[in-house]
């Protein structure tokens, strides 16, 4: 029995994450967890390791989840792994490296920087709103609306339904974040999952017949020159709805209350904004919105000094590695101006976030615009609750008074 | 095609995480090392447009690309010139 909870799920575990993290690398940073079925790595150079070895580890989570399956689930839950497979995230080389070469310029740092304005009126829209009434729900009423309206705007999808979607998205993620608590996760996913491809495909479609000045068109047009199938085009556009707003709602949500707690840390940023590029860095370090991934190994490799079986897998828990002592002085302070500061939040490797530099810039203009207009937000509730979920560390709500 | 243009290619280790996304766009320049970091193999082996569209499109802006005489900056963050 180890000293340290095996139980991924604990409540303790979902409201503290880091503290249990801590426990887990100073018990072994390569640890086998029975229960979970695989091992854990909490260690900063291990997780960089596996994170820059797509050779030695896969992504391929579709082909290990179809193996769990039996026949007739693999057929009730066509929908998820009719999509889901083809997401890029899931893929490994050369299927991987022929589709980022298509996504990624468009989410190069010199291409998003041309968002810039959008957001921050976007941003301003928004505060504009909320300013006057002392209180908000950060979750509802700020954090998904930033990423959500500019994810859909840079794909030239309408944003009229965002409600809808953002309902769609929180099923989808249901499945994807690792929902333990929910039984009904696979099917409550494939409603979500079926709902996001209906909508996307007619717009999908008209892009087809009026190419605009957008990424969607830009998908279509890498279709009709053969460097993806149409089962691609829907796909990514189901990931980019998805993966472009959850993740930064919640650096915003989880940034703002690391920031309520440190109110002489809000204030500094509110003096000195310039600040904001390192303090956005050193948020996704703190408290990311990622706190881990999942690798199958592909032939024996050594990690941390043991050795890993072909076919085990590997939950790399980048919040660990963000607070690795090895790695970073003083890691569960709060430092805007830490510097270097070589976070995980975004992994490493061939799959680092595609969308990192849209996130970073979204993030500082929230940042920026939530400092410079509210004084020190107070946390309204005794109660914070995150959604139960491995992966993702994702507050229910945010309620603050200010 | 080898650039006319002699070119000055650094990559910040500090931000390079090993996406590959530069060895793809410009294999005969970039190269990973053994950290799977990138490193410029020949600043010369390519031609001058790749390897600025390999600077451009690394996800991190770790790429600098300068004229190696006068020193001008053609791609890359300003504070990473040397
Ligand atoms: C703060 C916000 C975000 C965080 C913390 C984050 C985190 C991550 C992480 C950790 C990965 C790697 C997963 C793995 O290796 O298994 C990833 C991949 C990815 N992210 Fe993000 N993400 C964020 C925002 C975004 C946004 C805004 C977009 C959309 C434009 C996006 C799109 C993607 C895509 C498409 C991938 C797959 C890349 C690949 O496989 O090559 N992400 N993200
Ligand atoms: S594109 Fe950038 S992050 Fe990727 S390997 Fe090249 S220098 Fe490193």
């Amino acid at each position: 029995m180890p000293l340290v909870t095996d139980d991924l799920m604990a409540p303790d575990v979902m409201t503290d994450p880091h503290s249990y993290y801590r426990q887990m690398r100073e018990l072994d940073p390569v640890f086998f967890n029975e229960r979970w079925g695989g091992w854990m790595l909490t260690g900063y150079d291990d997780v960089v390791q596996v994170l820059r070895d797509p050779d030695g580890f896969s992504s391929d989570r579709m082909r290990f989840l179809a193996r769990e399956l039996s026949e007739a689930d693999r057929q009730r839950f066509a929908p998820i792994f009719d999509v889901l497979s083809q997401w890029i995230v899931f893929r490994d080389p050369p299927d991987h490296t022929r589709l980022r070469i298509v996504l990624n310029k468009a989410f190069t740092p010199k291409a998003v920087e041309r968002y810039r304005p959008r957001v921050r009126a976007i941003v301003g829209d928004l505060l504009g709103e909320i300013e006057g009434k002392g209180r908000m729900d950060v979750v509802r009423d700020f954090a998904y609306l930033v990423p959500l309206t500019v994810i859909l705007g840079l794909m030239g999808a309408p944003d009229l339904d965002r409600d809808l979607i953002k309902q769609w998205s929180e099923q989808l993620g249901v499945f994807f974040f690792l929902r333990a608590d929910e039984p009904r996760r696979r099917e409550i996913a494939c409603e979500g999952v079926t709902s996001l491809v209906e909508y996307l495909t007619p717009i999908v479609e008209e892009k087809r017949a009026h190419p605009a000045d957008d990424l969607l068109t830009a998908l279509v047009a890498a279709q009709e020159r053969g460097e993806l199938s149409e089962q691609e085009v829907i796909a990514t556009c189901v990931l980019l709805v998805f993966g472009g707003h959850e993740t930064t709602m919640n650096l915003i949500a989880n940034g703002t209350l690391a920031l309520a707690r440190h109110p002489e840390e809000w204030e500094r940023l509110k003096q000195q904004p310039a600040l904001i590029e390192s303090a956005v860095e050193e948020l996704l370090r703190y408290d990311g919105p990622v706190k881990a991934t999942v690798r199958w190994v592909k032939h024996d490799v050594t990690v941390g000094g043991k050795t890993l079986r072909d076919g085990d897998r590997a939950l790399v828990v980048l919040s660990a590695a963000n607070r690795d002592p090895q790695q970073f002085t003083d890691p569960d302070r709060l430092e805007l101006t830490r510097s270097p500061n070589p976070h995980v939040a975004f992994a490493h490797g061939i799959h680092v976030c595609l969308g990192a530099s849209l996130a970073r810039m979204e993030a500082q203009e929230a940042f920026l615009g939530l400092t410079q207009r509210l004084p020190v937000p107070v946390v309204a509730t005794d109660e914070l609750e995150y959604h139960p979920a491995v992966v993702s560390r994702a507050l229910k709500a945010l309620p603050v008074e200010f | 095609m080898p650039t006319s243009q002699r070119l000055r290619i650094t990559v910040d280790l500090n931000k390079c995480v090993g996406s590959t996304i530069c060895v793809q766009l410009s294999p005969s320049v970039f190269a990973l090392n053994d950290q799977r970091q990138s490193s410029v193999v020949d600043p010369t082996n390519d031609t001058a447009a790749n390897i600025l569209e390999a600077a451009e499109g690394c996800p991190l802006g770790a790429i600098v690309v300068q004229d190696a005489e006068t020193g001008q900056v053609l791609f890359g963050a300003r504070d990473a010139a040397v």
